[in-house]
Parts: structure tokens; C-alpha cells; sequence
């Protein structure tokens, strides 16, 4: 967010009483913060220090924080004995294509319903208000029947086609290219610029902070997305690396240094591509898709 | 791109057109551009009506009909409606579903707003502190669940390591019925404080700034100020969480799937989870979950129209 922001959220009213009162008070904050930091990645340190874990070591009573032993065996188990790097790879095909097209028809979209006149517009786009309302489980069975129907199951086309239809990212465009000035589209126009060309040269541009916020929220949902490739995958290699890391639990036995080094290898990809782009991600730009 | 404009909007000045002909041409130009927008529709309408569209009739449809994915589909009119609404478990479901939504949303909003606040007030290290707290959304489901358990473990989870260590006798969070629910309830709330903090931050950041000046110069104190600008002014950022959070919250199933599978003695069965249950674990009531589908649909429906009656008005 930048100077802009911090400006913005600094308090307006000095505080009376500068030296002892601003002080507690920003020392409050900052124990706040810590805490509720130090809860959020807690659960993660455990996991981290158990994926290092030898399995006899995991029991010992009272636990222990950091492994005795450091031991890269459940990494070299996991990657050895199970195709983690297939599941890595089907989640990154189907994520990166979900978040690819989405990107291109929802603008598309967001770019009409923004910027263009044309009859049934208004009613169209309360349509597309009222979707957002459908949850995607209670599609479940259908879609499974039309997936099976166009013999897409265990194929990457059955996971990419369901994570198409959801019209949260139409909405977030149309609200971005609205918040545009309509003068360089029409400056584009006077130059005899076609409507695609306007859309491609002029409007995409001019919303890219918008396209990466909309493509990393898209990019997450299909990364963690668990229930859909539950039901239309059934062969291994097809799997996703949520659905695979899950099936290195049986019902009754749990190897938790296995499972730890899964959960920390599926993770790492995600964390990379929000520190890569977090910076657009948090720069405010969800308000603009959130005015009414 | 501009110098460019200037140089070509040079118009041919003897234009005369006649009021009809110019009327045509307007016409069509308007036709060229109604088509050009609904080409600009297609693909998205095309995703949309067959895999939004379609299922929910396909949906409807299904509700009267039994088998179809492993055996074959039979018409059996209004039975499934019948089953659903006579089965206790279906009623056990929705209480839980509802109960863990009423215990979650109020809770992960306080949190997340509380949290928002504060990092708007951090005027160092505030997106260090943004990013970090995020990091718990970013972990799917199935990542955030075998977390939890290392946290909620009866023999070594994190809380009962705690408990231990002030005197308390370690409690089974996810093994009892009383409290399997609220262990998958803290988690949902651990992972989704990023998210809603973001949010809400984001909507703290776009409030106009020359009111909280004017009401500080009128000297309203900070909980004035809250109370009178801030909350009013953020409704529409609470609007839509609110609203969101019902639609996502009410399809509770990944957690409660990995965690719990529904017990012990059903006290984590959600609506969703049921669905996935009777259709493809090891039943083949297709029906009977198409039905109890289409009743989650209209539940989500009928909550959130409400939430948006409440919220807009006033």
C-alpha cells in the first residue's frame, strides 16, 4: 500500500499525553500483533520441525520442539515411494489454466458489462449478483453427471471446466473497469481502435493490479480445492496434491512425519507465489472490487 | 497515442445526411455495438449456462429420480423430497451446519476486525505483519487439517500440552461429541482470520479520511469515532463479508471430511458433508443428496436474501 496508506492509517488526532501514553499504547499494538502472529504460524513450526522427525523419535512423551536427530528420510520417502511431483504438476495444470482463462473471458466480461450499453445488460449482470449465491457443492452431482457425460472424468479438462463457471470474478472486473475513466477508451475509439482492441491495449493494462488480485484468489481456490478432484478423480496419477496428500492417510495408520513433509512440500509453491506478488495482492486494490 | 487523435479526428466537413439516413446509421452503429458487447459475453455465458446454469436444472431434475451414477436413473416422484425431510440425520446436519456457522462468523469477524484495526494503527512493519498473518489461508484444506491436529492431538497436540502445563487435565478435542465441533470451529477460525483481517483492512484504508479530521477537531474520542464513523461507514465491506460468509461458511466439508469424518455419534455431519455421503462414499442415493442439495441451495438463498433485507435497509 505503500506511503499513501500508512499516511492514511496513521491517527489523525495526536495523542495527549505524548511520552508515557503513545508509547503504551504502540507497545499494546505491537503485543497484539505478535501474539496473534506467533498463533497463526505456530501449528506451522510444529509441522516443520515433525517433517524432520525420525518415526521413532515422533512419540517420545513429553514431545519435543526441535527433532533430536534431524533426519531427511519422510522427504526422501515421500518423493520416492509416492508421484508427489505428478500431483505437484496435475495441481499446477489445472490451477495455472483455471486462473489463465478465467483471467481472459471474466475481463472480457467485466469489460461489457462496465463499459458497454446493450439491451438485457442490467438484468444480465443481476444474474450474474444472484449466482454468486450458488454454492458450488449443491452442483456437485450434475456437474459430476455432465463431466462423466462428456467422458471428461479423471481427465484434466473434468477438474479445469467446473472452476470455469463461477461468476465472482466477472463481478470483481466489471467493478475495476468501472472505477476506469471512460476519456482513454474514447480517445482509443477516435483513434479507430476496434472494441478488442480497446479491451486489449487500453483496458487490460489499466487493471492489472486488479488481474493479479483476481488471478491469485482464482490461482488459491483451485490450489486448495479439495472436494471437486475428490469426486472426479479416481486414478492415482491423476490426482492433485490435495487429494494425494490425503491418500497418504489410511484409515487407521498416520505416519505424521510423511504427512508433515507433504504438508510443508504442498505448501512451499503457494507461499512463494504470495510473497512474489503480494505486494499488488494486499495494495488495497480488493476495496475497489468490494464499492457498490 | 493522444497526438495521435488530434492529427486523425480531422473530420470531412460536407457531411449532409438527412435526419433518416442519419437515424439508420445510428441504428446500426447501435446494433454493431450491442453485438460486439454480447461477443465479448459468449465465453463467459458459455462456462456459465454449462456449468452453473445447466446443473442447477439438471439438479432440479435429479431430485425426483433415484440412481443414475453407478445404477440407473428411475423417476420416483416426490420420494427423495419425502426421505429428506423425514431423515434425522438430515436434521442433525443442518443444526450442526448452522450452530458451527453461528459460532464461527461472529467470532472470525471480531477477531479479523479487532486484528484490522490494530495494523492500521502499526505504522512500521505493518505489511510484514499483513503477510504473516495471511499465511494460514494459504494453506488448503487438506494441509490446514493435519496441521490442526498436531495442535488438537489428544497424547501430543500443542493445547493439551498447554492445559497439562497449567495443572488442567487434557481434554479429547476431537474424539467428543461436545467437543469435535468447536475443534473444527477454532480451526476454520485460525485459517480464516487472514483473509477477513485483509478484507477488512482494505476497507478500513478506502474510508475518507477528512471526516475522522472533522471529528476529531469536533473532539470525538477514539470510541466515537469508531462507533459513529467507522461501523457505519464500513457497511458496505461488512455487508458483503457477512454475505459471503454465510454462502461459503453453510458448505462446510473439507475440515470436518479430513478431520472428523462426521463424528463421533455425528456431532460433525454437515449438510455438505452428508451429500458427498449418501452420493459417492458408499450409498448410491443420488436422489436423496440431489435433494438435500437443492435444499442447501434454497437454505443459502433464503439466509443470504435475508442478510441483504437486514443490512441494506436501516
Amino acid at each position: 500500500m505503500g506511503a499513501e496508506g500508512r499516511a492514511l492509517a496513521r491517527d489523525p488526532q495526536p495523542k495527549p499525553g505524548r511520552f508515557g501514553g503513545k508509547s503504551l499504547y504502540t507497545i499494546a499494538i505491537y503485543v497484539i500483533l505478535i501474539v496473534a502472529v506467533f498463533i497463526s504460524l505456530l501449528p506451522f513450526g510444529y509441522v516443520v520441525s515433525t517433517s524432520f522427525k525420525s518415526t521413532m523419535s515422533l512419540f517420545s512423551y513429553p514431545p519435543d520442539w526441535l527433532p533430536e536427530n534431524p533426519t531427511l528420510d519422510n522427504y526422501r520417502n515421500l518423493l520416492n515411494r509416492y508421484p508427489f511431483w505428478r500431483w505437484l504438476f496435475n495441481s499446477f495444470v489445472v490451477a495455472g489454466s483455471v486462473t489463465a482463462i478465467k483471467l481472459v473471458v471474466d475481463s472480457m466480461a467485466g469489460y461489457a458489462f462496465a463499459k458497454m450499453r446493450f439491451p438485457g445488460r442490467d438484468a444480465l449482470f443481476l444474474v450474474v449478483l444472484m449466482s454468486l449465491m450458488v454454492p458450488f457443492a449443491a452442483l456437485l452431482i450434475p456437474t459430476f453427471i455432465i463431466i462423466r457425460e462428456l467422458g471428461m472424468l479423471n481427465t484434466y479438462w473434468g477438474l479445469i471446466l467446473p472452476g470455469l463457471a463461477s461468476p465472482i470474478g466477472v463481478f470483481m472486473m466489471r467493478q475495476f473497469i468501472e472505477s476506469l475513466p471512460s476519456d482513454l477508451e474514447n480517445a482509443a475509439r477516435l483513434d479507430g481502435c476496434s472494441e478488442f482492441q480497446i479491451y486489449r491495449r487500453v483496458i487490460l493494462p489499466l487493471i492489472k493490479p486488479g488481474l493479479v488480485v483476481l488471478g491469485v484468489f482464482t490461482f488459491m481456490t483451485q490450489w486448495t480445492s479439495y472436494l471437486w478432484p475428490l469426486v472426479v478423480v479416481t486414478k492415482p496419477e491423476m490426482a492433485t496434491l490435495t487429494v494425494g496428500v490425503r491418500s497418504l492417510t489410511s484409515t487407521f495408520t498416520q505416519d505424521w512425519g510423511l504427512n508433515s513433509a507433504a504438508a510443508i512440500l504442498s505448501m512451499l509453491p503457494t507461499i512463494l507465489v504470495f510473497i512474489f506478488l503480494q505486494r499488488y495482492f494486499i495494495a488495497g486494490s480488493i476495496a475497489g472490487a468490494l464499492k457498490e | 497515442m493522444q497526438e495521435q487523435a488530434v492529427t486523425q479526428t480531422t473530420r470531412p466537413r460536407a457531411l449532409a445526411l438527412s435526419e433518416e439516413e442519419h437515424q439508420r446509421l445510428q441504428r446500426r452503429y447501435q446494433r454493431r455495438r450491442s453485438l460486439t458487447a454480447y461477443l465479448f459475453l459468449l465465453p463467459g455465458a458459455i462456462f456459465f449456462f454449462a456449468f452453473l446454469v445447466i446443473p442447477i436444472l439438471l439438479l432440479f431434475f435429479y431430485t425426483f429420480n433415484n440412481g443414475g451414477i453407478i445404477s440407473e436413473r428411475e423417476w420416483v416422484g416426490l420420494a427423495n423430497w419425502r426421505n429428506v425431510l423425514r431423515d434425522d440425520l438430515v436434521i442433525t446436519a443442518i443444526k450442526n451446519t448452522v450452530v458451527y456457522c453461528l459460532m464461527a462468523i461472529p467470532a472470525v469477524f471480531v477477531i479479523s476486525m479487532v486484528l484490522a484495526l490494530v495494523l492500521q494503527q502499526a505504522a512500521r512493519g505493518g505489511s510484514a505483519f499483513r503477510s504473516l498473518l495471511y499465511i494460514p489461508t494459504l494453506a488448503p484444506y487438506v494441509v490446514a487439517a493435519l496441521l490442526w491436529q498436531f495442535v488438537v492431538h489428544r497424547d501430543f497436540g500443542i493445547l493439551n500440552m498447554i492445559l497439562v502445563e497449567f495443572g488442567q487435565e487434557p481434554r479429547n478435542w476431537l474424539g467428543s461429541p461436545d467437543l469435535a465441533l468447536r475443534s473444527i470451529t477454532m480451526l476454520e477460525v485460525w485459517r480464516g482470520v487472514g483473509f477477513w483481517t485483509l478484507l477488512f483492512l482494505a476497507g478500513l484504508i478506502g474510508l475518507p479520511k477528512e471526516l475522522y479530521q472533522a471529528a476529531a477537531i469536533d473532539g470525538a474520542n477514539a470510541w466515537q469515532r469508531f462507533r459513529y464513523l467507522t461501523i457505519p461507514l464500513m457497511r458496505p465491506t461488512f455487508f458483503f463479508a457477512v454475505v459471503m460468509a454465510t454462502i461459503w461458511n453453510l458448505q462446510l466439508f473439507d475440515s470436518v471430511s479430513i478431520l472428523t469424518n462426521g463424528g463421533p455419534q455425528n456431532s460433525t455431519v454437515t449438510v455438505v458433508w452428508y451429500i458427498q455421503q449418501t452420493t459417492f462414499a458408499y450409498t448410491d442415493k443420488v436422489g436423496f443428496g440431489a435433494a438435500l442439495s437443492f435444499m442447501l441451495l434454497l437454505l443459502i438463498l433464503f439466509l443470504a436474501l435475508i442478510e441483504i433485507r437486514l443490512l441494506r435497509k436501516r
